[in-house]
């Protein structure tokens, strides 16, 4: 053998031909000392500052490793140096440096021991301990300035199973304790300089995927695959108690530093929660504190870290690349108030099952005003907790017993209450202690009728507001009163009755007026929505303009709320109770189009509204009030209250103030106020670091033509059946906007037809046609267009890839199956209806990769498969075919062997009309270059063959630049080849980090060409 | 998935239960004979990581049913226990043991095995990096105790995942063997990231007495066996670039085989449908959380 010949040539090879520009994937170490977080995103190292403000930076961001995720973060005793290890490598860097960022005084040795590390602590400024795999400890002096490590000593305990986790502690300068935990004999527990064994812990079945002892030596804390953490008596190993609520396996855990409250343990792991534990003397299970559900998409949070004295926050790193800020000092307040407490405080005695039965608040004044069943007004400062009752007249007591519906409008302190038959009563606030103005507008149009809805809106910017009031009898038109506050004085404008839709039960949930164009709109339940022309005043009653009804699945719209309007053209953002919102548009003509529709699996939904384009969306889960950030999938807050079954209100305040949210809600008739301040709510909700999927990519497609803003579109397919439309920028940055939840199977393809239209298919004959639409100048909507009917009611077979060309009002459509089915379909885009125009098998194997070829105007549909073959048929007679029957291919006209098993990757480079040069992968590792010519019929040679493109399968093919292609395995390796002259040359290899390397799209920003290849995770390229 | 769905997405798997199999990885094993003849003239084998026991399973028809070898000997190993296969001694314990070698050899006679294999997988983590090493390591186990039982000649095939550092594997066992093949039976799904490392002709490192200890590391296990791993430098450089080689990729079994990849459909009326699994799993880690989550104990707080 020749020393060339014991290294991989294509292994790593003119590197900076391909600069990395972006990287999103699985965080897989945090640490937080003082004010600084540190986290390994894959081989990079970022540092963030948390201010005192709570605002974080982003101070450092490098690639510190060449090959090896980051695993273990760690800084020496006096802050001198931080190591960062992963694999079976790590470097040492000067903390001060890293923290000072100034970027390029950084000299980065990368350091290797031959076994994987398991954690590495330094024990003085100095001395630095490595734990590997096989539970041997090396003692490294690391002074030399030149980096030049000395090895002090190699130091077992004469156990040298394999590990999986384990964890190094200084007690004492006489006692370090190595906390091992093994893949199958559970924690061995063993002191440095004495080389002993002090316990071999083994209550737990299965692997240990964390072990802690702290800082005190006085407990052992470890969890595993059995998904319980337990705690220990350091001394004696005996078991305290065993924690249990985790759904899978829990990959870390930390102690709290503060014990004066007893032990606290924070763990986190494959179910994607933290959860907070507190030992309580005596009892053998932990008690549970905190959960904090969905903290990241996906699948696992595979690090955390917590500072419960200094920063008070935990930290959680996952495999979506996400990075999150968890408040621990605030978690939101409650209080709580009986009826005879309210009774005793307003000298006022409740009749018997006199209840609250609607409330608000006048924000201002910090006012709650409560409307009782017994027709009193309860008035509360909520500053020194007083309460006291709205003076009234006997008269007034009886209009409002039994019913009293309260609104507020806040900013100019008034309450309205209306009665029963729709007399309102309003109430004009200045503070606690001073009586109310009163006033009553008594109602002259509902006669006997009663009062079913009452709503109410403000014009901005003006003195007018608006109060709507409906009855359940549809003869009675809805009631719509204009005021002018005008010097302390509501004064009736004008009142406009509108026709309700002639339906039996049209029961309204909601309103909304738009200002721009003096429309209003009206949803109800049977997810309906009306619309008015507040214009055509001149009738006596203003007619129904639209009624939609039924425009989409569930039970009930419960908010609807105008988010853009334009002349002519409105956005309505409508959210039904059973988990589905849409952005909808009307034009002038109050036509309907949904451009955006989409849902979410968290319980009912009962409102929503934008902040700063954000999605933030509230309702209930179980018996959980929450507040949820659609946009950045992330959880506000949430508060247990018994469930939605009650009367409730939401208040959301203004950036700046001491609150964000109140939620008030009556639970077993107390008042219940739930109060908010979300510390990180505005700076990006906590969330410091972007990331993508938490489960691995199948498939990404990059726009065709720029976005508005100078960015591309990209979608991606991920196996956990999840979509994400998200923006490209030309720095290869990557926003996730929306996260599409409509197929229920694993993915395999996604792909742009053209500007407007999408489609993906996935497993179980899932294929989807999607439709893109604008909002706001810059922010892409999406919505399911039109779905493909599965062939059979239980469909057990998936569409593996598909391909489109554009034809007149629609597209053609190739579909290719698992089963080795082929078929054609015409796409109408006018009536989004699929038309079956050819059926055929290609053999037994699975189709892996289709396209359509047109050549003279005749139609060819090429495939490759898992048989290592290259096939063209033609099929112009078929779809020309008027046959009732579906025909199938006209003739094989290729069917060539190109590679020993699947063709994985095939890209097709356009030379001209008639001649195609054609690339294809395999899971052999080779990559063919073939090509295809027209002369009047179809020819096929293959020009060159590389047997060894790759060490491992090679999963997909990009365009490049200059007669170059894109080319990823699973290897990990992104390869660029030449094909100048007919012949495959490797002209670069770089490593990335991302894993499970399985698809790549380019494309190009001002003659820039970018690549983004995904797998377990995302990342970025510039050719 | 319910059962019968998986018999139509996977035919190698429904093909096992109606021959009796007690995993679909038979197949893997006979496809990689078809393609190697491992079992030519082989006489002492051991199987590594053998539970279930489907690969026993196939040795044992090969060299008794087959082959019609009486003095044949299969010798399989597992932490977990097995049930009995005719012919085949089965040993729970573990691969790294000293002990375990021992009793191999007393039950070969002394005599060196022909064909050692392993078909072990840990359970994965996902995180791609780790479970590839744990792999790795459970390959250079399972070599370490072949490089002290394999005759000269004698062939070695173990399941690998085609990960990142998968050519310094390749590299390392280029020095062990006369042929290093990266196979993958068409039983073993394109999706998967596994395939079979199969090292024919053990020729063994001059020089090298490799001796299983007791607390001796995989990496101290091969450290003088000079087959161009990297060793920690004196201080602690990184290797690179590191001995790396792409073994030859060979697809193995017939096309008429079947597509592990495809969805088959099936005759409605097969007597075969729904068929138990021949081995049901072993207890998992999690079956207390498992039986507490049915009995609502696990409360959300």
């Amino acid at each position: 053998m020749t020393l060339e010949d014991r290294f991989n040539p294509i292994s790593s090879l003119n590197e900076s031909q391909l600069t990395p520009l972006n990287h999103y994937g699985p965080v897989t170490a945090l640490k937080i000392h003082n004010e600084y977080v540190l986290a390994g995103n894959g081989s990079i190292l970022k540092v963030f500052k948390v201010d005192q403000n709570s605002k974080t930076t982003l101070i450092f961001n490098k690639q510190v490793l060449k090959r090896n995720k980051i695993h273990n973060i760690s800084i020496s005793p006096s802050r001198k140096y931080v190591i960062i290890n992963g694999g079976r490598s790590f470097v040492v860097l000067d903390f001060k440096i890293l923290i000072s960022n100034n970027l390029d005084q950084f000299a980065i040795i990368e350091k290797a021991v031959n076994e994987w590390i398991i954690t590495a602590e330094f024990i003085s400024d100095d001395i630095l301990l490595i734990l590997n795999s096989h539970n041997t400890v090396y003692k490294l002096d690391v002074s030399s300035p030149d980096q030049h490590f000395k090895l002090l000593d190699k130091i077992h305990c004469n156990e040298k199973s394999i590990l999986y986790s384990g964890s190094i502690t200084k007690i004492s300068d006489e006692k370090v304790i190595i906390a091992a935990g093994t893949v199958m004999n559970g924690c061995i527990i063993w002191e440095l300089n004495s080389k002993t064994i002090l316990h071999n812990l083994t209550e737990h079945e299965g692997s240990i995927f964390g072990v802690k002892v702290d800082s005190e030596g006085k407990y052992i804390i470890s969890c595993s695959d059995d998904r319980s953490i337990k705690l220990y008596d350091f001394e004696s190993g005996h078991l305290f108690a065993t924690g249990w609520g985790h759904g899978s396996r829990i990959w870390n855990l930390s102690f709290f530093k503060d014990t004066t409250n007893g032990v606290k343990i924070m763990s986190a792991g494959e179910d994607c929660t933290l959860r907070i534990w507190k030992y309580i003397p005596n009892q053998e299970t932990l008690q549970q504190l905190e959960l904090w559900e969905d903290a990241h998409r996906g699948k696992h949070i595979w690090s955390a870290d917590i500072d419960d004295t200094n920063l008070k926050v935990c930290v959680s790193g996952g495999a979506d690349g996400k990075i999150r800020l968890h408040d621990l000092s605030n978690r939101g307040q409650l209080t709580n108030y009986n009826l005879s407490f309210i009774s005793e405080q307003c000298k006022i005695a409740f009749k018997k099952k006199e209840v609250i039965k609607s409330f608000t608040e006048l924000e201002q004044l910090n006012l709650l005003i409560l409307v009782t069943s017994g027709g009193s007004i309860i008035l509360v400062d909520q500053i020194h907790n007083k309460f006291k009752s709205v003076d009234l007249s006997l008269d007034e007591h009886q209009k409002l017993d039994g019913f009293g519906l309260i609104q507020s409008f806040s900013d100019i302190n008034v309450v309205t209450i209306c009665s029963v038959h729709g007399d309102l009563l309003f109430l004009k606030f200045t503070d606690f202690d001073s009586e109310p103005t009163k006033s009553w507008i008594d109602d002259s149009i509902l006669g006997k009728n009663k009062v079913t809805n009452f709503m109410v809106a403000s014009k901005p910017n003006s003195n007018l507001h608006y109060l709507f009031i409906d009855c359940p009898n549809p003869r009675i038109p809805f009631i719509l009163r204009e005021f002018k506050f005008d010097e302390g004085i509501f004064e009736l404008q004008r009142i406009l009755l509108l026709e309700q839709p002639n339906q039996t039960s049209f029961t309204t949930t909601s309103m909304s007026i738009d200002f721009t164009n003096n429309w209003l709109f009206v949803a109800s339940r049977y997810v309906s929505l009306a619309a008015y022309d507040l214009n055509t005043t001149k009738l006596e009653s203003i007619p129904l303009s639209a009624l939609h009804k039924k425009i989409s699945a569930g039970d009930s719209i419960t908010s609807i709320s105008i988010i853009e309007s334009k002349e002519n053209e409105i956005t309505l953002l409508t959210i039904v109770r059973d988990g589905i919102y849409m952005y909808i548009k009307f034009d002038q003509h109050f036509k309907m189009s949904i451009v955006h529709k989409n849902h979410i699996s968290r319980g009912f939904i009962e409102g929503g509204y934008l902040k700063d384009n954000e999605l933030i969306l509230y309702g209930f889960k179980s018996s959980a009030f929450y507040i949820w950030n659609e946009t950045r999938q992330l959880e506000i807050t949430n508060v247990l209250c018994g469930g939605a079954n009650r009367l409730w209100k939401v208040i959301k305040y203004s950036t700046g103030l001491p609150l964000d949210y109140k939620f008030l809600f009556i639970n077993k008739s107390e008042l219940n106020i739930f109060e908010f301040k979300g510390r990180f709510i505005d700076d990006r909700f906590g969330l410091i670091n972007d990331g993508t999927h938490g489960r691995e990519i199948r498939d990404v497609s990059i726009s065709p033509s720029l976005f508005t803003d100078n960015s591309r579109l990209i979608m991606s397919a991920s196996e956990d059946t999840t979509l994400n439309l998200s923006k490209l920028y030309q720095d290869g940055a990557v926003k996730n906007i929306w996260n599409i939840n409509r197929h229920v199977s694993g993915l395999q393809r996604i792909k742009f037809l053209n500007d407007t239209y999408v489609a993906s298919s996935a497993a179980n004959e899932e294929f989807y046609i999607w439709k893109l639409d604008t909002f706001n100048k810059n922010i892409p909507l999406v919505v399911e267009y039109a779905k493909l009917a599965p062939s059979i009611e239980n469909p057990d077979v998936r569409i593996m890839d598909f391909a489109s060309i554009p034809l007149k009002e629609g597209f053609l459509i190739a579909t290719g199956y698992s089963n080795s089915d082929i078929k054609l379909w015409y796409f109408n885009t006018e009536t989004a209806k699929f038309e079956l125009l050819v059926s055929d098998t290609y053999s037994t194997f699975c189709i892996l990769n289709i396209d359509i070829l047109t050549f003279d105007d005749k139609i060819y549909i090429q495939t490759t498969t898992t048989d290592g073959f290259f096939s063209i048929f033609e099929a112009s007679e078929a779809i020309e075919s008027q046959s009732l029957k579906v025909p199938g291919f006209d003739r094989v006209i290729i069917k060539q062997e190109l590679h020993q098993n699947a063709v994985k990757a095939v890209f097709l480079k356009k030379i001209n009309e008639n001649h195609f040069k054609v690339f294809t992968g395999g899971d052999d590792n080779a990559l063919v270059l073939s090509e295809i010519i027209y002369d009047g019929s179809l020819n096929f040679k293959t020009l060159s063959f590389v047997e060894d493109a790759a060490s491992s399968t090679i999963t997909s093919i990009s365009e490049g630049i200059d007669e170059t292609i894109i080319v990823t395995s699973v290897d990990q390796i992104l390869r660029k080849w030449s094909y100048k002259g007919d012949s495959l040359q490797c002209a670069s290899a770089v490593y990335t980090t991302i894993a499970d390397t399985g698809c790549s799209d380019s494309t190009t920003f001002n003659n820039e060409k970018l690549i983004v290849a995904a797998g377990a995770g995302l990342s970025s390229w510039k050719i | 998935m319910g059962k019968s769905s998986k018999d139509k997405r996977d035919i190698y798997y429904r093909r096992a239960k109606e021959q009796g199999w007690r995993a679909r990885s038979a197949f893997k094993l006979l496809q990689l004979n078809d393609e190697f003849q491992l079992f030519n003239g082989v006489k002492r084998v051991v199987d590594l990581c053998a539970a279930p026991g489907s690969w026993s399973q196939v040795l044992s028809r090969e060299l008794y049913q087959n082959q019609n070898q009486k003095d044949a000997k299969i010798v399989a190993v597992d932490l977990q226990p097995m049930t009995p296969i005719e012919g085949v001694t089965t040993i729970q314990a573990d691969i790294t043991h000293p002990k375990t070698l021992q009793s191999i050899l007393e039950i070969f006679g002394g005599e060196p095995a022909d064909f050692v294999c392993s078909d072990g997988a840990p359970d994965v983590t996902g995180l791609h990096d780790l479970d590839e090493y744990i792999q790795a390591q459970l390959i250079l186990s399972a070599l370490q105790l072949t490089t002290c039982i394999l005759k000269p000649g004698g062939s070695f095939v173990a399941k690998i995942f085609r990960g990142r550092d998968i050519d310094l594997l390749y590299s390392q066992l280029g020095y062990l063997f006369d042929k290093v093949i990266c196979a993958k039976p068409r039983s073993s799904r394109g999706t998967s990231l596994e395939a079979f490392i199969v090292c024919l002709g053990y020729k063994p490192r001059s020089g090298w007495n490799p001796t299983l200890e007791l607390n001796k590391s995989t990496e101290e296990f091969f450290e003088d066996a000079n087959i161009g791993k990297s060793y920690n430098l004196q201080h602690f450089e990184l290797p690179d670039p590191e001995e790396r080689k792409i073994a030859k990729f060979i697809a193995c079994g017939d096309l008429n085989d079947g597509d592990s990849d495809a969805t088959y459909t099936i005759d409605i009326d097969s007597t075969v449908k729904g068929l138990d699994p021949v081995q049901m799993p072993t207890a998992p880690p999690y079956k207390k959380a498992l039986e507490m989550k049915r009995r609502g104990d696990l409360v959300r707080r």
